[in-house]
């Protein structure tokens, strides 16, 4: 049994993405190689009988499961689903509601702060710098600091990462 | 001269700035003027970032948007994930007045404003809207015709194709195009669609993620391919770095190296290897090399 979770939890994991309830467990989004799920061909965890849209589909907690970590967002499993049940964006929703638990990876937290606070995704090493010198490119400069603040408090990310922060294990 | 926002990303900028660098050389040379705002921020990534608020991340993209229009231009990427993030949002928002106007609302206290008057673009939308192939082709001063390409478009400019509509996700021709244009053969390899997993190494597994660049790999070695072009820094990474770290774990036994598609552009245009920063990737190969080096002379 591929979907195992009972109907009530699953109703609650799916709220958000009912399109998910309509899965018809018929493989094709994982088993076509190159043109369907990237995650599922290649793992030692997944084969054509338990895929990993199976897989994320039919947990009893979705948001828990860590290998909601290995989507790509490629967008493959909705292209070729035949029954428009799109996996990608529920376990895009997984994942954000893993994100408020605490239970992203610690690089997702760095990189969120990263953005917050200084503008870029990934932090500017000494390395860096000295490349652009070398190759007379202009130094960085980030001007959008405080407007990154003032728009991430107004839509309450600030305090969402804070609370994920705080629940990160 | 068609005159665009040059929106670096990231990726670029920090960790691989030969990439910037190139860029702004060769679309010089093709007449395209690329101006420099230093008040952009991250696009913001779209996996890492996004997925935690997407109303975060649509109200950060918007603003970087209001900056292009306040200055009156179109926006060009180098790079498939900042692609990714402002289209989306540029087509969402223009699609959902409701959603616009609370985005606006939001970024009132900045002083900017999101209106969607303006275009978003990878460069290879101005590659083929811009200059088109047939002019690209005329300005080629070094046909490639001895190097066989292995294209990899990436994921996240072809998809979601509903607002994308670029290529066929199941068989995408357009960067092979682009690289038949500059006078060299293109390698139909079977693992054409399958992802560079930059994503998958950096927040999945990275023991997935080398697995599926060595058999992307061998698909592309099978058809006797000399290079790999790409058009997103992240799937550059991966060819470059994630194939010297596959090549360790694997032994492959070859080596292919990658070049940003505005890199083999370069070369077509008459720039030496050195000149477009090859000495700065970490697989290279010297059957490559020395084929380039007899075409070129
Ligand atoms: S979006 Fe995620 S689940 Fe869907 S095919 Fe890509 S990696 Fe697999
Ligand atoms: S998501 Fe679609 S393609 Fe995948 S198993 Fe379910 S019904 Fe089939």
């Amino acid at each position: 049994m591929i979907l195992k979770a009972d109907y009530e939890s699953r109703d609650e994991s799916f709220k958000t993405k009912k399109s998910s309830e309509i899965c018809f467990k018929c493989g094709i989004c994982c088993v076509v190689r190159g043109y369907s799920c990237h995650v599922s061909y290649d793992s030692e965890k997944f084969n054509p009988r338990y895929t990993f849209v199976y897989d994320c589909l039919g947990s009893s907690d979705p948001a828990r499961n860590p290998n909601i970590w290995l989507c790509v967002s490629c967008h493959k499993c909705e292209e070729v689903c035949p029954y428009e049940v799109s996996p990608i964006k529920f376990i895009e929703e997984m994942k954000s509601q893993a994100f408020e638990m605490g239970l992203a990876p610690s690089l997702i937290m760095s990189e969120v702060e990263n953005i917050l606070t200084t503008g870029y995704a990934f932090p500017i090493s000494s390395v860096t710098l000295r490349l652009r010198e070398e190759l007379h490119l202009e130094p960085l400069q980030m001007k959008a600091i405080e407007d990154l603040r003032i728009l991430s408090s107004k839509t309450g990310f600030i305090d969402k990462m804070l609370k994920a922060k705080e629940n990160h294990i | 001269m068609k005159k665009f926002a040059f929106f670096k990303g990231c990726f670029i900028p920090i960790r691989l700035p030969h990439l910037e660098r190139v860029s702004e050389m060769v679309f010089k040379d093709l007449d395209i003027e690329l101006v420099k705002l230093d008040d952009f921020s991250c696009c913001p990534e779209p996996i890492g970032f996004g997925l935690n608020d997407k109303l975060t991340w649509l109200t950060l993209a918007a603003r970087n948007i209001a900056i292009a229009e306040e200055k009156g231009l179109d926006i060009l990427t180098i790079c498939n994930g900042c692609y990714y993030t402002l289209k989306q949002t540029d087509s969402v928002l223009k699609g959902n007045k409701e959603l616009k106007d609370k985005v606006n609302d939001i970024m009132r206290d900045t002083g900017h404003r999101f209106e969607g008057a303006f275009e978003i673009k990878h460069f290879v939308h101005a590659i083929l809207e811009d200059i088109g192939l047939e002019k690209l082709g005329e300005k080629v001063k070094h046909p490639l015709k001895e190097i066989k390409v292995a294209c990899h478009t990436g994921c996240h400019l072809i998809s979601p194709v509903e607002i994308f509509r670029f290529d066929d996700q199941y068989d995408p021709v357009i960067l092979e195009r682009m690289v038949s244009a500059l006078g060299a053969s293109v390698s139909d390899y079977d693992l054409k669609t399958l992802c560079c997993g930059w994503t998958l190494s950096n927040y999945g597994s990275k023991a997935s993620a080398s697995n599926l660049i060595r058999d992307k790999l061998k698909s592309m070695k099978k058809t006797q391919a000399d290079c790999i072009t790409v058009t997103c820094p992240q799937c550059f990474y991966q060819f470059d770095t994630g194939q010297a770290v596959a090549s360790r774990s694997y032994s492959l036994g070859f080596s292919l190296p990658v070049l940003f598609y505005p890199q083999l552009l370069g070369l077509a245009l008459g720039y030496k290897l050195d000149e477009v920063f090859y000495e700065r990737h970490r697989v290279k190969s010297s059957a490559f090399e020395a084929k380039l080096e007899e075409m070129l002379e």
